[in-house]
């Protein structure tokens, strides 16, 4: 093939990708990104401990930053979405960090009793066959 | 059913029209003349404030404006348009009217015979003219005011379809964003406390931002508060929302409109004096001794012109 056909191509692959739209998540869809991997990282069963320390704290930073984004985002206000509608739903759920020092609990702890995990159910679990 | 189209004739045929095509011309010609001049009487007619337009959108920008502003953005839009420049032409020529009414009818008073005839000739002419411009005034200012009346009921027809487009769905979301902000607020200088003020990290750079940013509207918002214009703004609309402030500039205009109809009834008044003049002048030129007794009127807007009109 020559020079000349090579450029060609290149050129129409340049026009055919080029307008191609950038995806670009709101600041729900961040929150929910970073809060998923603050969970993986917590409930994560193959990191020591420094490793998991690490992690959280980075998400933890992140997600302050984020929580007050979406609560301070007017693009979000009245927005009858069903993401939206969700979010808003459980505010200790979706808003874990602040939630969490409103109720001064730790973060896991604060995320477990939100879905129904606390110390006493633990312990007054038993184990058997199902 | 009436016709408002004269029938079609039918074709006469080519060579039918060749032969009378020339006259066939002219005449079209001048059919078209005579109908071009009573298209232009008509207008003159249709159109007694010369064209003069003012046609406000009411836009979503309207709406949005506190109500405190509704009225001066449009009082603005308005100062802008055709409208307004014919009314200020209009108020101009009726004060050079009044104007020269008075200086005749002094000349009046001090000549006689034959001039004083004359004057009282010129000075019913003028005041003809004076109902004229005041008939044309009145026709811009009730177009004004029905302008404002209809763009205020659009408005508060486009609030109310706002306040209905809102679900009890969507209600209760706001509800619940608005209880989540309050308490982010609550909580928001713990978590600062907690994470960022220890030794162990720092506030990032979107909270060093928003930080300074809310200082700097904080500082804006202040200056608009203290802002003599917003003072003198939002003094009559306290404790008003802004359907009720709408309503009260409907009734404002509607209220406009009412006396502008007992305007007219002035000016009719005028008119029939002027016409009782001129009987008057006609008999004493004729020869003819008149009653003596002169007619007498009041009027609201146009009080400062009756004293010319009582006057013979």
């Amino acid at each position: 093939m020559s020079t000349r056909k090579l450029l060609l191509c290149a050129a129409a692959a340049a026009v055919l990708l080029g307008p191609l739209p950038a995806a670009q998540a709101g600041s729900l869809e961040n929150l929910e990104r970073e809060r998923a991997m603050l969970m993986q990282a917590m409930l994560s069963a193959e990191m020591s401990a420094k490793e998991r320390q690490g992690k959280v704290a980075l998400s933890r930073n992140r997600l302050i930053d984020l929580e007050r984004m979406v609560l301070r985002d007017k693009k979000l206000v009245g927005r009858n979405s069903p993401a939206v509608r969700a979010a808003y739903e459980n505010y200790d759920l979706t808003f874990l960090v602040h939630a969490s020092i409103e109720r001064d609990r730790a973060l896991l702890d604060h995320w477990m009793y939100q879905v129904g995990v606390s110390t006493q159910s633990l312990m007054n679990a038993k184990v058997g066959r199902r | 059913m009436r016709r408002l189209f004269p029938p079609i004739p039918p074709h006469p045929g080519p060579a039918a029209m060749a032969a009378v095509a020339r006259p066939r011309r002219a005449a079209l010609a001048g059919i078209l003349t005579i109908a071009m001049a009573l298209a232009a009487a008509g207008a003159a007619r249709a159109a007694p404030d010369g064209g003069a337009g003012w046609a406000p959108a009411s836009s979503e920008r309207l709406i949005k404006l506190p109500a405190s502003y509704l009225k001066k953005a449009v009082d603005r839009d308005y100062a802008k348009s055709g409208l307004a420049a014919a009314m200020a032409e209009s108020e101009n020529a009726v004060g050079l009217k009044h104007q020269t009414l008075q200086d005749l009818q002094a000349a009046m008073e001090r000549a006689d015979g034959e001039l004083r005839v004359d004057l009282r000739h010129r000075f019913l002419a003028e005041k003809r003219a004076y109902l004229e411009l005041v008939a044309r005034g009145q026709t811009l200012r009730r177009k004004r005011a029905r302008t404002r009346v209809k763009l205020y009921e659009r408005l508060l027809a486009k609030l109310g379809y706002r306040r209905t487009a809102m679900t009890p769905q969507k209600v209760a979301l706001v509800e619940k964003q608005q209880a989540a902000l309050r308490r982010l607020d609550a909580t928001s200088a713990r978590v600062d406390t907690v994470f960022f003020r220890s030794s162990m990290g720092r506030e990032s750079r979107y909270a060093t931002a928003y930080a300074a940013n809310l200082s700097a509207i904080e500082r804006l918002v202040q200056a608009i508060g203290a802002h003599p214009m917003n003072d003198q703004a939002s003094t009559d609309t306290a404790g008003l929302s802004k359907e009720d402030h709408l309503r009260g500039l409907i009734a404002a205009a509607e209220a406009e409109l009412a006396t502008l109809g007992q305007e007219a009834s002035i000016l009719g008044f005028m008119a029939k004096l002027v016409s009782l003049d001129a009987m008057a002048l006609s008999e004493d030129v004729a020869g003819v001794e008149g009653d003596g007794e002169e007619t007498t009127e009041t009027g609201a807007g146009l009080t400062k012109a009756v004293d010319l009109f009582v006057t013979r």
